[in-house]
Formats: C-alpha cells, structure tokens, sequence
C-alpha cells in the first residue's frame, strides 16, 4: 500500500461526491428529513380526542360525571343520542371511544345497591390507538366516579394504587426513542444506496475499470472508495447529532466521542455491503431494487419501530442477524440510557464481527477483475 | 376521440409488453405482497410480549404474592426475576434486562389493612411505547385487586373484577382482542399500491429517458396526455390485481375478510392509484438518472409511511405533523381501507376521502402537464 497512490484515491472520490449537486442535497437533505417525519411520530399521549357520549340517563349524576370527564381535556367529549349514531360515529372514525351511561345509572347510584354501570366502547380497529386510550380513560371515568359514590358503598374490592416512575424519560416522550432509531436507519439505507449506485454507475461509465488496470491494489481502491464516504458520512452524523439537538431538543445522554465513533464505524459496514451489492448488480437500477429489499427488514425488523421482544422466537434470532439491530441498540443505549462500553460490548463485538466479514467479502470483490 | 383512444391503447399496450419483459420488476412485484403479509400477518406487532420484568418485594407475605400472580396472569410478562435492590434494578433496566421493576414496601400488608395500599413501578422510559402500555397493563392489574380475599364479583363480559365505584365494562368494537395484525392487515394494500405506483411509473420513464426510447416515444404523433394515459392504463391494473392479492392473501392465510363493500374498496382505490402513479410521473420530471428518481420516490414514500398512520396512530401525533401526513394519498387511502376493510363501512362513508384522493390526482395531473409542456412542445 502506497499512501501516495491512495491519496490520488480518496481526493478524486472526495471531488467526485462533492461535485454533483444531487449527491451534496440527498446528503444533508435525507438524514434531515428522516429526523423530522420520525422525531414526532411517535407519541404516547393521549389528548384531545373525541370521546362520543351516548347519555341515556341524563340525569344530574350522569352530567355530572361526563363534565369531570371533559374538565380533563384528554377527551373531547360530542354527545350522540342513539346507538345508532354512535355506531355511525365508530364506522366513520369521527370517534375513537364511546361512553355508554345506562338508563338506570342514576337508580343504581341512589339505591347503592350495587355498583352503577358504564360501558366504555373503543374502535379496535385503530389498535395500537385503542390500547393507548384504554388505560386513559377508564382511570377518568373510576376517578370521576369516585366522586360520586356514596359514602359506604360497597366495593368490590379496594384496589391497589400503583406510584408509576418512568426512568430515563420521564414523562415518555416519544422523540428520543425515534430520533436513536433514525441514526440506524439513515447510515444503513443512504450509504448502502449511494456507494451501490456510485459504483455501479462507475462500472457502467468504464472508470471502475481504469480504476482496476492502475498499479493500485484491491486494498487501496477499497480504502479510496470507503474513506472519503466514510469522512462524509461522518459529518452527517454530527449534523445530525447537532440538528435533533437544536431543533428536536434531544442530546445524547452518554458520551458523544463514543456514539460517533461507533457510529463512524458502523457506516465502514454499510458502506462494505454497498460495494458488495454493486458487484452483484448490472445496473444502476437493480441496485437500487437490491437496496430496498435490503432495507424492508432494515425497518421493520431491527427493532427501529416496532419492538424486537413481541416477534415470534425464531425471528427474534433471525432479528440479531442484520448489524443494524445491533447499531440500533448501540444508538439507543447510548443516546437515552448514557451507557458505556462496559454494558455495550456484547453488541459493540457483534458490530466488529459484522465488520470483518463484510469488509472482507467487499475486499475480494474490489480485487476480482472481470 | 377514437383517434385519441387508440393513441391511448397503443402506449398501453406497449408499456404493458415492457413491463412483462422487466424480471427484476416482476420479481418485486411478486416478493413484495408475500413478505408484506408474513411480516404484518405473524410477526410484528406493536402489543408488547415477553415482557421482563422483576419484583423486589419487601413485603414478602402472600398478599403481595398474589398481586405479583395476578400481573403475571395477564399474559403479557415473562416469570418475574427476583432482585435484591434498587441498585441492581437500574443497572438491568439501563442494560435493557428489564423493562418494569414492581416495588411492593415492607408495609404493604399493613397499608392494605388501612385501606391505602400502595405499590411503586419503575418503568424503562427509554422505549416510550411499551413502558405506557405495561404501566398500563399494571395500573389495571393493580386496580382491579382484591385486597380482601372475598371473590370480587366478576362481569362475564368484562374485565375481571373491578374495583371502584363505578363498574366500568369494556369493549373493543371492530377487533374485540385488539389485535395488532388486524390493524396492519388493512393496510398493507396501500402500502404496497404505493411502492409499486412510483416505481411503476417513475423509474421506469427515466429509465426510458436513460436508454433513450422516450424521445422516440416523444416523436410519435401522441399528446402528452396520451402517453400519460396510455402509460397509466396497464399500472392501474397491475395496482388492482396488487390489491387483490393483498386481500385474498390476508383472508386465506390470516382469515381476515373485508367487513365492508369490496365494492366502495374498488372505488377508493382508482383515484389513491391514479394520485400515486401521477406522483411518479411528476418525479420522472425532476429526476435525471434512475438513481435520482429511486431517492425522490424514497422521499416521498418515506413520510407517506411514516406520518400516514399505517404503523402508528396519526390521532396521537402533534398537531402541524398530523396535518402533514393529509398531503400524502396514503393518509386518505388508511383512513377509507380501515372504515371499509375493519369497521364494514360502506361507500357512503368513504366519501370524503374518495374525494380528498381525487382532488389530489387532479393537482397532480396539473402539475405534470406544466411539468411536461417544455419538452413537447
């Protein structure tokens, strides 16, 4: 290796990239974006949602009880007057949960008898919606109820409070948990697109070829494609780091010299499986195709969104098989939890090994000569 | 207008004849529906599962035994581990070892016997989702105790045994054990209408700008309304016969049918396809090389994913980004599947959208053909 022959590399990769304008945009532009779309969407609160109530009681109790549950501004509450139109309300999505007060809501309360029924209706279609206001609402309702029992009652039981902590993210603010994830999703999907495309457009253009008839060696053509893209990639990462901060209000927890080493490390992987599927592709396009396939499991699978522990135990395995589950899980130990190397290791030796299996393989590719 | 129709057919039925000569599209085109229902059918779910958890329990008498059965009992939790203190719970809730610590004090016992019976959890907020529906699950568990033995009288319908003075009865309409598939089952077909669509017509008229068969299109006597439409018609159908698959699929492996008019669904999906694929022909304007039409369609599909509320509630999300998500076609489209495909709605309550869907594809079709008159003229 000749370091003269590899600078000669990595300033003609360094003006290749920086020249085209396209190129200079996807780069500053996509990582932004992502952290934008992601950061908000995920929230666990719920507020401002319309409740419809159907009163068949109408009774001073029964008001009573819906005006607390509107005081709280979790819910909205519309009244309906027939089932029917509460059903339409439902189908329609103009609500997302229903109260039901009986007929005999006021009789029940006055005669103390037994406990005074409501039901609560939610639209299960919008699932993960339903299991959010569950808990919600039926606290609202017993805690609006409570004030109007009947002092001696009797209860069913008594019920145990439970004091909630939320450790790390107190009031469990979902932009943290995105703004982690979407470090695993840019560097995995953006590197392995462009350097594919970059080389498959080189090949197409005849220039990877010169490349490999020039005196220089598989490992230097290697080092002169992954450097400067590396380098590049890098300070995404940084204006990444500095835009979540500034705009979303989320700082790293841990050590920021860490995350960005590991993160500048873990684009050389992404990096190393774009040369792979450009030697394996003929076109720019079936590159690009290759990518995406690559990149369904990259979202769906690494535990970006959607929890790795709920998956059926053989995908749970299949899961510790893409580097971007464990860079993931890198991100956000770092990120939300602040921890260091001594808790992260088994993940950061995963990573080493993805590393030196991919790079390798991209080596052997970078030598074959057609 | 004959004349105009058959211009329209030829570049239909060319374009089709390309399309069958593409493998790596016909491959997509057959992978992408299997690995959409494998993954929304049976393996990703949002409902958290195998949910470790411990107990520190101070109290250590059988009350508080039977309340740390009880939680266990909902199905959601892994066998609780046992540690010593809160020490050793915040470094395994830091290394992701646990997920919920439930403290119960050295008084519970005596707490309970005067009535105020308290417990504490301590939740990993670093994954904001799962720690509010297990502080949830908890809370209800914990609500619903029993502290004195005597049977509380269970609704058959209900929850067990509720505590409170209000019996509070519960009920998922729609989709009763609130099943996560269901939800993304509805949606998977306009996932997959909107990968296809921008590829679809997108890559493909740069690509044919790239090779150089699109100036040979051009010099044709066709319009460029022609050619649009031409180019549209065979798209269209491949869109239908997606959603089909996607359908049947779901219903054959998952049992999960359309509740509502397969018919308002038909209709629904022609003005979201057509408002897709005119996205990507406007992209293909932009667009100089394949490569830059993939990372502008990416643009584009990315947010329509992410802000739809295909995967996660657009309801909860704040306000600005929530009326985001109403540019992308998807948004329209989630909301008409899941009112015809979960709640059995009819075409009379897909209207709004249907009409959103098409006011879109009409913005679109302008903005193509101011796009496109440079170049024909």
């Amino acid at each position: 290796m000749r370091w003269r022959r590899l600078r000669t590399l990595l300033v003609r990769e360094g003006r290749a990239t920086l020249r085209d304008p396209f190129t200079i945009t996807i780069l500053v532009a996509v990582p932004l974006v992502a952290l934008l779309a992601f950061g908000f969407v995920l929230s666990t609160e719920v507020k401002g949602l319309p409740l419809a109530v159907l009163d068949a009681s109408d009774t001073p109790a029964s008001r009573r009880l819906i005006a607390d549950l509107a005081a709280q501004g979790t819910f909205v509450p519309r009244r309906v007057v027939t089932r029917a139109a509460l059903e339409r309300a439902l189908v329609g999505g103009a609500v997302s949960a229903a109260l039901v007060v009986p007929p005999d809501f006021d009789r029940a309360r006055a005669r103390g008898a037994d406990r005074p029924q409501v039901q609560l209706v939610y639209d299960g279609a919008e699932a993960v919606l339903a299991g959010n206001a569950e808990g919600y609402l039926q606290a609202l309702v017993e805690a609006a109820g409570a004030t109007l029992a009947r002092p001696g009652a009797p209860r069913a039981g008594d019920g145990v409070t439970v004091a909630e902590r939320a450790l790390f993210n107190p009031t469990l603010d979902g932009k943290p948990f995105m703004v982690a994830g979407t470090f695993g999703f840019v560097l995995s999907f953006l590197t392995i697109l462009i350097t594919a495309v970059s080389i498959v457009n080189e090949r197409l253009g005849g220039t990877f070829e010169q490349l490999q008839v020039t005196p220089a060696t598989s490992v230097e053509i290697l080092l002169g494609k992954v450097l400067p893209m590396g380098a590049i990639f890098t300070l995404d990462v940084v204006l990444m780091v500095v835009v979540a901060g500034v705009v979303l209000g989320v700082w790293p927890q841990g050590s920021v010299l860490l995350f960005v080493g590991v993160s500048a490390y873990y684009v050389s992987i992404s990096l190393a499986a774009g040369l792979l599927i450009s030697a394996t592709s003929e076109t720019a396009n079936e590159a690009v195709q290759k990518t995406v396939l690559v990149s369904v499991p990259l979202v769906q699978l690494s535990g970006f969104i959607f929890p790795i522990r709920s998956m059926p135990i053989p995908f749970q395995w299949a899961t510790t098989l893409f580097p971007a589950t464990h860079y993931i899980a890198v991100t956000r130990g770092i990120y939300l939890r602040a921890e260091g190397l001594t808790t992260l290791w088994p993940e950061l030796l995963a990573l080493l090994g993805f590393g030196v299996v991919l790079i390798g393989l991209a080596l052997r590719t970078m030598g074959r000569r057609p | 207008m004959s004349r105009f129709r058959q211009n329209v057919l030829a570049v239909a039925y060319r374009e089709a004849r390309v399309m069958l000569h593409d493998r790596a599209f016909l491959m997509a085109l057959l992978v992408q529906p299997v690995i959409m229902l494998g993954l929304y059918g049976g393996v990703i779910s949002n409902q958290p599962a195998n949910v470790p958890w411990a107990v520190i329990d101070r109290s250590q008498t059988a009350l508080s035994r039977r309340l740390v059965e009880d939680v266990q009992s909902t199905g959601y939790f892994l066998p609780p581990r046992r540690v010593a203190g809160y020490a050793e719970a915040r470094a395994l809730l830091r290394r992701q070892s646990l997920l919920a610590v439930l403290i119960v004090p050295g008084s519970f016992r005596r707490d309970a016997e005067r009535g105020h019976p308290r417990v504490q959890l301590l939740l990993d907020g670093s994954d904001p989702l799962a720690a509010a529906r297990v502080g949830g699950y908890v809370a209800q568990v914990a609500a619903a105790f029993a502290v004195r033995r005597e049977p509380p009288a269970a609704p058959p319908d209900g929850p067990p045994g509720r505590a409170g003075a209000i019996d509070v009865r519960q009920r998922f309409w729609f989709n009763p054990t609130l099943r996560d598939r269901d939800f993304f089952l509805a949606t998977i077909a306009g996932m997959l209408l909107t990968n296809i669509s921008l590829s679809l017509t997108g890559a493909s008229l740069v690509g044919e700008r790239e090779m150089g068969t699109y100036e040979f299109v051009l010099s044709l006597p066709t319009s460029a309304l022609e050619i649009v439409l031409g180019k549209l018609l065979p798209a269209v159908a491949v869109a239908y016969g997606l959603l089909l698959v996607a359908l049947v699929g779901s219903g054959l492996c998952y049992g999960f049918w359309p509740a509502g008019s397969w018919l308002a669904l038909f209709a629904v999906t022609l003005p979201f396809v057509l408002a897709s694929l005119s996205v990507g022909v406007l992209v293909s304007t932009f667009a100089r090389t394949s490569a830059q039409a993939v990372f502008l369609s990416t643009f584009f599909i990315l947010p329509s994913f992410v802000l739809s509320g295909v995967g996660l509630p657009y309801q909860l999300m704040p306000h600005g980004v929530r009326e985001l998500g109403g540019l992308f076609p998807l948004r329209w489209y989630q909301i008409a599947s899941r009112r015809i495909i979960e709640r059995g709605a009819g075409f009379g309550q897909v209207v709004v959208p249907t009409l959103m869907l098409g006011l879109f594809f009409a913005v679109m079709l302008a903005l193509v053909r101011w796009r496109m008159k440079p170049r024909l003229g």
